[in-house]
């Protein structure tokens, strides 16, 4: 383990300078550009995705949980062996991780945590609307959004008319019926419902089966999103990564967790061909977990995580951190990894980018003026 | 007023007399004895389910994997023999259609709706095999069968119940000075016995005092203290393996007086029961049930007014559960006309089923017909079937949260797509003498308050099925 806060904060102030000249990404480009979002449920372990190297303190409190086989990504940091895909586009300068980052919430509850990471706010359950979809708002995008998820997630609403996919089996009714239907929905101001009759009126009237595992949502999602007019938005949810025990190593439950989020970047990859340079994929959590490992061989809730990054719209493979240390004194409440990055950040700078609009903009209409940092030349193209 | 029918139950069936007192009607369901289940088919004790998942781990984990090592497609032919042999895929089946029936056919429809709504109050998750064997069977003998208790009784079964144990690692829950705590083993094997959060903190977040009571991780921490040693017995047995009932054991509690909350616990057994009971009277517990009864009956964001009564006659009862449901009947009768409440995809479907007298779920006897070793058949696999496509499976909640009672969460294209070929698949439901035009005008006019409204629009369509569809896709249909 070479990196050290001091290190981490001497990078930083010389791209700080940098973009002090820069300005905020504006964009004259009409390229459509597409934003995926990977909801991990459950509180995403950063420290099994992406180990540190040689740090003693991490490794005394995980002795049956240290992972075999996992592959270098630099001198510090490592990723976890079953993430094949990801290493791929790390490979290719398309991957880039975000360690030790958070939103900020500390209390540990996944419901609430997963309100908040979705509404981007901090009290949990007083905004009604997501980040993404107040963002798309800002950005002025309508329709574009696809939940990959049979109900329409906290993290999109906020703009009108989204749609999702969750294919089931049977026959939809008539035209007549569906406008008799729209009729008195429009009779009772029932706006939502007459926005979704539209959008089904343009589905096939008989639907026979598809399956709806996580590799075939992918490739529906890369599928459309290639399109000129198909989605730019597209959310999807993992869940499961809530191990308190058997947890496993290279093998087990968060294992196999990991490998259904790999699944979709690599076969989003594959699917959007060379429209994934122009996509950017993000994660998200409601937390991280105990650094120290229990008795039942699992993690508890935490605090620290990490996001993957994937796409051709990186500025390079990076694993961007401001490494806060393991040192007992170093973690949070003395258990778990330190959040050094608002991961809200993040996701408002990702916003910026693949919406093209300021990032102030964005921090102003979505976020409420909080004080998040831009991070879109750090991580992102221009 | 009939919308009070659908909104504290599933409305009123063809061959039901409209109520003269619809309070009275809702609140006499409300008995101090569990009414036995409408069912009549063969019932299996949650003990009797618990030996076919006891076959299924114990074959799979210590025979099939190791016999099987080398050949994968001989380990995966293996285990689906085992699935029929342990009847993994009909129990799930057997279980809704018990469930069901109370709400399509039942005596006692108000009693069924607030059954689901503790069966989510204390959700079971899809983990493991849960719900392949044991979560219907909890939810019929540790919920049910303790609704006409005090809360902090139901609350205390609901905890130690087998399947809620499991699915909240409980039985990974070790005291760090325990006797198993210097077992030879951990220092062989660097394991040293730690606590385990998880029940914990659902017990105090989900099941009892919600985060508005503002604990802290010391107090999840404390807790988990006095819940070590609740386990199933002898959980490292080379055949039971974790599938024994559940009981105390000492060997791994955490010994010593506990400190919870500020106040002193019992030591050993007794812990347990007196922090489930300081924590089932706690002022934030009595309010959050109340809120949730009225958010699931009455209206997304319930008022004060609604809660107060509830929390009045939980603290004038005790907790007593009956009192605390027509408590919240009456709010809800009393609130009637100025709130309608979204009814989520399993109570639409039986308020579908029940008022057209439809053929669900499949017959009883249907189900007396499944013989281990085979799978359910095309009937008997409905019920699983439908409600997972639904979205709303009652053993599959993704978390242990539970479904949604908000209506934003069940609105969505593709949720609203379930809603218009489900009602397709309620009129093929119907029986044959009930599929005309003349059936659908009892229907509406028990049901509904605008019944020539609903009537001329109905009219519009020539087919019966349309007419079917279009009932069951309107405003008035969805919210009651």
């Amino acid at each position: 383990m070479k990196i050290t806060r001091r290190n981490f904060l001497k990078g930083s102030l010389a791209t700080l300078f940098l973009a002090g000249s820069g300005i905020p990404v504006y964009s004259s480009t009409k390229t459509k550009k597409n934003l995926v979002v990977i909801m991990l449920r459950g509180g995403m372990d950063a420290l099994c995705a992406v180990p540190v190297i040689g740090d003693k303190n991490f490794e005394k409190r995980r002795k049956q949980l240290i992972l075999d086989n996992t592959i270098k990504l630099n001198s510090d940091f490592a990723l976890h062996p079953v993430l094949e895909g990801f290493n791929e586009l790390w490979k290719e300068k398309k991957g880039t991780i975000v360690h030790a980052t958070n939103i900020p919430y500390t209390e540990r509850s996944h419901f609430d945590g997963q309100n908040l990471m979705e509404s981007g706010g901090k009290i949990p359950y007083k905004v009604k609307t997501g980040w993404l979809g107040r963002g798309m708002k800002a950005a002025g995008l309508k329709q574009e959004g696809l939940a990959l998820a049979l109900p329409m997630p906290l993290i999109l609403r906020g703009v009108p008319k989204n749609n999702n996919y969750f294919p089931t089996k049977g026959k939809l009714p008539t035209d007549k019926v569906l406008s008799l239907l729209k009729d008195v929905y429009k009779e009772k101001s029932e706006d939502e419902l007459i926005g979704m009759l539209e959008i089904i009126k343009s589905r096939p009237k008989e639907r026979s089966y598809a399956a709806d595992d996580l590799y075939s949502l992918a490739n529906e999602a890369g599928t459309l999103m290639r399109e000129p007019d198909g989605p730019r938005v597209a959310v999807f949810e993992v869940g499961g990564f809530d191990t308190h025990a058997a947890q496993g190593g290279v093998h087990g439950t968060h294992s196999d967790c990991l490998k259904d989020m790999d699944l979709i970047f690599a076969t989003l990859k594959k699917r959007l061909k060379e429209e994934f340079d122009n996509t950017l994929i993000v994660t998200l959590t409601e937390f991280g977990r105990t650094i120290k490992q229990n008795s039942g061989l699992g993690t508890e809730h935490g605090y620290g995580s990490a996001i993957f990054m994937g796409g051709g719209l990186l500025k390079q493979s990076q694993v961007y951190t401001d490494w806060p240390g393991l040192k007992n004194k170093e973690l949070f409440q003395g258990r778990d990894l330190n959040s050094t990055i608002d991961s809200r950040s993040v996701y408002a700078s990702a916003m910026s980018t693949v919406f093209d609009i300021d990032f102030n903009t964005i921090k102003e209409k979505v976020f409420w003026g909080e004080d998040l940092q831009n991070l879109s030349d750090k991580l992102f193209k221009a | 007023m009939r919308n009070f029918y659908r909104k504290v139950a599933f409305g009123l069936k063809p061959d039901e007399k409209i109520p003269s007192d619809p309070l009275n009607w809702a609140t006499s369901q409300i008995t101090d004895k569990i009414p036995e289940f409408s069912f009549k088919g063969k019932i299996y004790s949650e003990e009797e389910l618990r030996k076919h998942y006891r076959e299924w781990v114990y074959q799979d984990r210590k025979v099939l994997r190791k016999k099987f090592k080398k050949d994968k497609m001989g380990y995966k032919a293996a285990k689906n023999l085992l699935r029929d042999n342990t009847g993994q895929k009909f129990w799930k089946n057997l279980e809704i259609a018990i469930r069901h029936k109370e709400a399509t056919h039942g005596d006692h429809p108000v009693l069924a709706k607030l059954w689901y709504f503790w069966t989510n109050h204390f959700t079971i998750s899809d983990k493991d095999m849960l719900a392949d064997y044991s979560t219907g069977a909890y939810q019929r003998e540790i919920i049910r069968a303790n609704l006409n208790k005090t809360f902090e009784e139901l609350a205390y079964e609901a905890t130690i119940g087998w399947a809620m144990i499991l699915h909240l690692d409980n039985m990974e829950n070790v005291g760090p000075k325990s006797e198993d705590a210097r077992a030879e083993w951990r220092k062989r094997k660097k394991r040293p016995a730690t606590i385990n959060e998880n029940h914990a903190r659902e017990l105090l977040e989900l099941h009892t005092v919600s985060p508005n009571s503002g604990y802290t991780q010391e107090n999840i921490t404390e807790l988990a203290l006095i819940m070590t040693g609740w386990a199933p017995d002898d959980k490292y047995h080379k055949t039971r393996l974790e599938t024994a009932d559940v009981k105390f054991q000492r060997k791994y509690h955490e010994p010593g007086k506990k400190i919870f909350w500020g106040k002193e616990f019992p030591k050993g057994k007794k812990g347990l029961r007196a922090a489930v009971n300081f924590l089932a009277n706690h002022p934030s517990c009595k309010e959050f049930i109340a809120y949730k009864l009225c958010r699931y009956l009455i209206t997304d964001y319930p008022t004060k007014k609604m809660t107060d009564p509830i929390v009045k006659a939980w603290d004038k009862s005790g907790g007593y559960l009956p009192e605390v449901h027509k408590a919240t009947i009456e709010v809800a009768f009393k609130f009637n006309n100025q709130y309608q409440k979204f009814q989520n995809p399993e109570n639409w479907w039986l308020q579908m089923s029940r008022m057209t007298d439809a053929k669900w779920p499949p017959k009883d006897e249907r189900f007396d017909t499944y013989r281990l070793g085979g799978g359910p058949d095309p009937y008997q696999a409905k019920p699983s079937w439908f409600m997972e496509d639904m979205g709303h499976h009652p053993y599959l909640s993704k978390q242990p949260n539970g479904y949604s009672d908000l209506a934003e969460d069940w609105m969505s294209p593709e949720l609203i797509i379930r809603r218009l070929i489900y009602a397709r698949k309620g009129y093929i439901n119907l029986k044959a003498e009930n599929k005309n035009n003349e059936f659908f005008e009892e229907v509406v006019n028990k049901n509904f308050d605008n019944p020539d409204t609903i009537l001329n629009l109905l009219k519009q369509n020539d087919k019966t099925i349309d007419r079917h569809i279009l009932l069951f896709n309107l405003p008035e249909v969805f919210r009651a």
